[in-house]
């Protein structure tokens, strides 16, 4: 088999399963109706039937795949390293952004939740995350971590912090509506 | 009231919309989005949909949700919309690198002639071509959208537009990218995704006990991560493996304008590029890329045929190359709102955040029914969505006498964005559209379940699967299931109800038609 066709059935007999997958086990287990449904002697339809529509049109595209494969591309060793890097560092700066401010703010005799809504303590954890997720991707995509990226990194969270916070007094900053 | 008194009040409500020193609120809205639409289209990695997606929440935060905010909230997007595209000219032109991927014919012949000392000539020839075909979309849309609205509500009953739902989802499946089955994969991933939670039942369906899916997947998350955020990470990663511009190039000089002659002499080309790009935007799911391809290559093929001794040959520093292209990119964008407002079908990525606007804000439900006489609370009041429809119209208008006034003054000046590196700009647009949902959501989980859809729409980038059936399947996956729903229980049950009027088993046919066709689509 070659490489383009070897990629592309892996690929459609993927989605094959996903949608048998759907069809006899997710879609049967997690809907509260069935595909067709009685309701004061007339037939309605269910709530099963649009996924199991949903399923059936993703395997007519794996078995078109599979007839007619296309240029081959298929996700590389490199792509799925990368998607973990940024996995990693979205969750880093997502940790930083949720935690920074309680964290803070617990040498306070308050605590954080009082806080929330008043400078500075609303835009600690936002700078904090913000800046390391700017930084961290602009380094990662560079190939090297420079002081400089972070600089921008916070001067940019900064911006975007005050450009919601300042006009707009209904709008909460990540993460201070979840604490 | 006629369609005259929805037309004029359509008009007034855009110009008589309340004034911000002195100006109606929406003209001063069109005009911002409309700089910023130039500004974003030149500058390479970012697009107009991007700047729409990051602009809508912060418009919402100062409009609110009521039916005052629409006019100027679709004001500033139809703004970045037209923008977006002439400014896709400016790197194209000065730095041989396209602001957007609808510009890259624009280089073909743009950046030749900007080397031989006639960027200000090939500045000129843009603007003018782009606003020209601007202009004739914008008058098709007018003409066009009431007429077929009309006539969808007219002749159509509920299984006929269940039928039309389903033709429209398989030819933009069809048509979009390399692979006919890959795009029905992503069309079936789409409308899995709009079933989850939104079902008839208490139980909200297909969530895995999850109570953050229990509200259904926020629309905003969904569409701003496969759209916007698998673009950034498939970008970068592009930087990474030093397969995109690592350093901005050289600028050349803006110098050598264009004369009155030369721009008649084009009219032709562009009539020609505009007719192109109209029928093309018109169709659900081609984009202005195909467009401008089109466009360029019929303008090429004539040149070849019939040579003008004046004119270099297409690649050398074509003037007609560069008018065949930006007409017909730039001629979309009117045509493509023409399934918008009389289907509710959104035919690509800006049109998909033009509904994003409508379903957030409310008041307005793109479709056919906008266009119905009669459709006021009686026979004699105004229909408010028409009203509002010729509004959109008006803002249309607005930007293109815009677009013909500042828009080539303005898209000498923004050259200078193309000097920005996108491994620094991408990650500022990504802290942008996270904080733009969480400022929409509140909680930290639209914010993993958008992170989500971005992973989702960067391996579909990778595997040649294109993410725009899925976004647009995932927009009309509800409104789908529900005329179905209708048309079952109206047809008393009837399995078969696609198949029993001879417009829905027409609009059957078609679908599975156009997807034997693309089948025969030689593979790349």
């Amino acid at each position: 088999m070659k490489p383009r066709a070897s990629a592309e059935f892996w690929l459609a007999f993927f989605f094959l399963t996903f949608a048998a997958v759907l069809i006899f086990v997710w879609v049967p287990l997690d809907t509260g109706t069935g595909l067709v449904e009685k309701v004061r002697r007339k037939f309605v339809i269910g709530d099963a039937l649009g996924p199991t529509v949903a399923a059936a049109v993703i395997a007519i595209g794996a078995v078109l795949v599979m007839m007619r494969p296309s240029e081959g591309k298929a996700l590389t060793k490199t792509n799925l390293y990368w998607m973990l890097g940024l996995f990693a560092l979205f969750a880093v700066s997502l940790l930083l952004m949720r935690y920074a401010g309680p964290i803070a703010a617990s040498f306070t005799e308050t605590g954080y939740r009082p806080l929330r809504a008043t400078p500075p303590w609303n835009y600690i954890g936002f700078l904090i995350g913000g800046t390391v997720m700017i930084g961290g991707l602009t380094g990662l995509a560079s190939r090297r971590l420079a002081p400089r990226d972070f600089v921008i990194g916070f001067v940019a969270a900064l911006a975007i912090a005050l450009l919601y916070d300042l006009p707009f007094e209904d709008l909460i900053l990540p993460p201070n509506g979840d604490l | 009231m006629g369609v005259w008194d929805h037309v004029v009040a359509g008009f007034l409500a855009v110009l008589q919309s309340d004034p911000v020193l002195g100006i109606p609120i929406v003209l001063l809205m069109v005009l911002f989005g409309f700089l910023l639409g130039i500004t974003v289209g030149a500058t390479p990695g970012l697009a107009g949909p991007m700047a729409m997606a990051i602009s809508l929440p912060i418009l919402i935060s100062i409009f609110g949700y009521s039916a005052d905010a629409l006019l100027p909230v679709l004001g500033f997007l139809i703004g970045i919309m037209k923008g977006a595209t002439i400014g896709g000219a400016v790197p194209a032109i000065l730095f041989n690198t396209p602001g957007t991927p609808d510009a890259f014919m624009t280089t073909l012949d743009g950046y030749p002639m900007a080397q031989k000392g006639e960027a200000r000539r090939a500045l000129r020839i843009a603007h003018f071509s782009s606003a020209s075909g601007d202009t004739f979309s914008d008058i098709v849309l007018v003409v066009c959208a009431p007429f077929l609205a009309i006539l969808v509500e007219r002749y159509l009953d509920l299984p006929e537009k269940t039928a039309l739902l389903i033709l429209s989802l398989a030819f933009i499946a069809s048509v979009i990218g390399n692979s006919v089955g890959k795009g029905i994969i992503s069309m079936g991933l789409g409308l899995l995704a709009a079933m989850i939670a939104t079902g008839e039942d208490f139980y909200p369906r297909l969530t895995l006990n999850q109570p953050a899916l229990a509200e259904g997947i926020p629309i905003a998350a969904a569409i701003l991560g496969v759209l916007i955020l698998g673009e950034v990470f498939k970008a970068l990663e592009d930087i990474y493996r030093g397969e995109a511009q690592a350093k901005p190039p050289e600028q050349t000089k803006v110098q050598g304008g264009a004369k009155s002659k030369d721009l008649r002499r084009l009219i032709p080309t562009i009539g020609r590029s505009a007719i192109i790009g109209t029928c093309i935007g018109a169709l659900p799911g081609v984009g202005s890329t195909l467009a401008a391809t089109l466009g360029y290559t019929s303008a090429k093929r004539r040149h070849t045929n019939r040579p003008d001794a004046n004119s270099p040959a297409f690649g050398e520093g074509a003037p007609e190359g560069i008018a065949a292209t930006e007409a017909a990119n730039s001629s979309v964008s009117g045509a493509n709102l023409i399934p918008v407002l009389s289907l509710g079908i959104p035919g690509n990525a800006a049109a998909v955040f033009l509904i994003l606007a409508m379903d957030s804000i409310g008041g307005f439900n793109p479709g056919p029914s906008v266009f119905q006489l009669g459709g006021g609370i009686n026979e004699g009041a105004l229909n408010p969505e028409m009203v509002m429809a010729f509004g959109i119209f008006t803002t249309m208008f607005i930007a293109n006498g815009l677009n013909w006034t500042i828009g080539g003054i303005f898209m000498r000046w923004v050259g200078v964005m193309t000097r920005i590196p996108k491994a620094r700009l991408l990650p500022i647009v990504l802290l942008l559209t996270l904080t733009a949902i969480y400022v929409q959501e509140t909680s930290m989980v639209a914010v993993w379940i958008t992170l989500f859809f971005g992973f989702l729409g960067y391996v579909m980038r990778r595997i040649g699967m294109s993410p725009l059936p899925f976004v647009i399947a995932f927009i009309l996956g509800g409104n789908l299931e529900a005329t179905a729903r209708q048309a079952f229980a109206a047809t008393g049950a009837d399995p078969f109800f696609l198949f029993n009027s001879p417009i829905a088993f027409v609009f059957m046919a078609l679908a599975i038609g156009v997807v034997a066709f693309s089948l025969r689509k030689p593979v790349p």
